[in-house]
């Protein structure tokens, strides 16, 4: 493998930006790449010294991908504004207490699975994986509620359903990963907090109670509130450190509302395991990147 | 030197626009033609000219374009946007006003 090759490889596997800017950039150095190695050649060098003097010319492949993130990581406002909207209809949805209304459910979920549709069609943007999100609560509250089923039945969903919740699931991380680790984080954001109020809420025969929900309604909606700030914070900041710092802020501060609901308060061990669950939605991704690449 | 590369720190998107004002240019001739024009003062460090001008991109001052040479090479020209044009002309108005006091204080009194 020539040093060009190697170089481009190396900026490649830094760079986290989408799919077409990255052709462009790799695509641009290598052009870069070739003119510096004939002006170098026909300066004397011989073919492999100059290719390997134009590669130390350019530089560290690392330093040029941060540069390229950093220009590329910033979304707009609007953009923002869209990452946050998923969030901010959950939020809203138990802010007006419609929360049971089958309709707002089904008119959310079609919105959901149309503009997830429709993300993924034009590249992955950033703001599609707050969406993303929403389409693994689905699976995920299905499969907490048949974990609930009374006697053997709940033995039989576990053996059934826990290890195709976990294939979907990592399934999409994969493919999240393969983006950048740290949209990954963002779209599993929101799971830790599904399954923490479904904990603080208690199952009774596979459902969850009118009158708990509706108590406890406006912790939930200002939880996904929270959400939604992250989501558009995280657009809108453009270093990698700061993106992460906001998730991590975010958990800290849904944890604390946890734990400051009343007698729906979850009790010590599934804080801890929601704490960890936590640690592992936020560190996994970055983890799993690394042994992917 | 490090107040020099402070300077050309800050100068960096307004050397850019205004070369590709003058023409349609890829990264390397970029590269060349600032190390040639300013005498061999400003020599960019190379790595550090494409995230520059992707800024200028992204921020719509320029248009980056592949064009396919006859030899086969591909490149990516850089074309100036009229918002790139309205911008290079209020930095140009703002480096002469900026210029000329710099100068007015620097100079030796009475000289």
């Amino acid at each position: 493998m020539t040093a060009k090759l190697s170089y481009l490889d190396n900026l490649k596997d830094y760079l986290r930006v989408d799919p077409a800017t990255e052709s462009d950039v790799v695509r641009e150095l290598d052009a870069h790449l070739e003119d510096k190695s004939q002006e170098l050649r026909e300066s004397g060098f011989s073919e492999e010294e100059a290719t390997e003097a134009a590669v130390q010319f350019l530089g560290s492949p690392q330093l040029v991908a941060r540069q390229m993130y950093e220009v590329y990581s910033q979304g707009n406002w609007r953009q923002a504004l869209f990452a946050a909207l998923p969030h901010f209809l959950i939020a809203s949805l138990f802010a007006l207490h419609c929360w049971h209304s089958t309709t707002w459910l089904l008119a959310i979920l079609v919105a959901v699975i149309g503009v997830v549709i429709y993300g993924w069609c034009r590249g992955k943007p950033a703001w599609l994986f707050p969406w993303l999100g929403y389409c693994l609560i689905p699976v995920l509250a299905v499969g907490t509620l048949l974990i609930s089923l009374p006697g053997g039945w709940a033995w039989l969903a576990t053996a059934a359903y826990v290890p195709l919740v976990l294939f979907v699931l990592v399934s999409a991380t994969k493919q999240t990963i393969k983006r950048d680790w740290l949209f990954a984080s963002l779209m599993l954001l929101p799971i830790p907090i599904v399954l923490g109020w479904i904990l603080a809420l208690g199952i009774e025969d596979g459902l969850l109670r009118y009158e708990h929900v509706y108590d406890i309604s406006p912790w939930i909606a200002l939880s996904f509130a929270v959400l939604a700030v992250t989501a558009a914070t995280f657009i809108r900041i453009r270093q990698r450190w700061a993106k992460a710092g906001a998730l991590l802020t975010a958990q800290i501060l849904l944890l604390q509302m946890g734990a400051l609901t009343g007698k729906y308060a979850v009790s010590f061990w599934a804080w801890v395991l929601l704490i960890l669950l936590c640690l592992f939605l936020l560190i996994g991704p970055a983890l799993l990147e690394r042994k992917i690449r | 030197m490090n107040y020099g590369r402070e300077l050309l720190k800050g100068s960096t998107d307004s050397l850019l626009l205004c070369l590709i004002s003058h023409q349609p240019v890829y990264g390397y001739q970029i590269i060349k033609d600032l190390e040639k024009r300013s005498n061999g003062y400003f020599q960019f460090k190379e790595g550090t000219l494409y995230p520059a001008l992707h800024r200028l991109e992204k921020a719509e001052f320029v248009q980056g374009k592949w064009q396919k040479l006859p030899g086969g090479q591909e490149r990516r020209y850089y074309y100036i946007t009229k918002k790139g044009q309205k911008a290079l002309e209020e930095r140009l108005a703002v480096w002469q006003d900026f210029s000329t006091a710099v100068d007015l204080i620097m100079q030796p009194v009475g000289g």
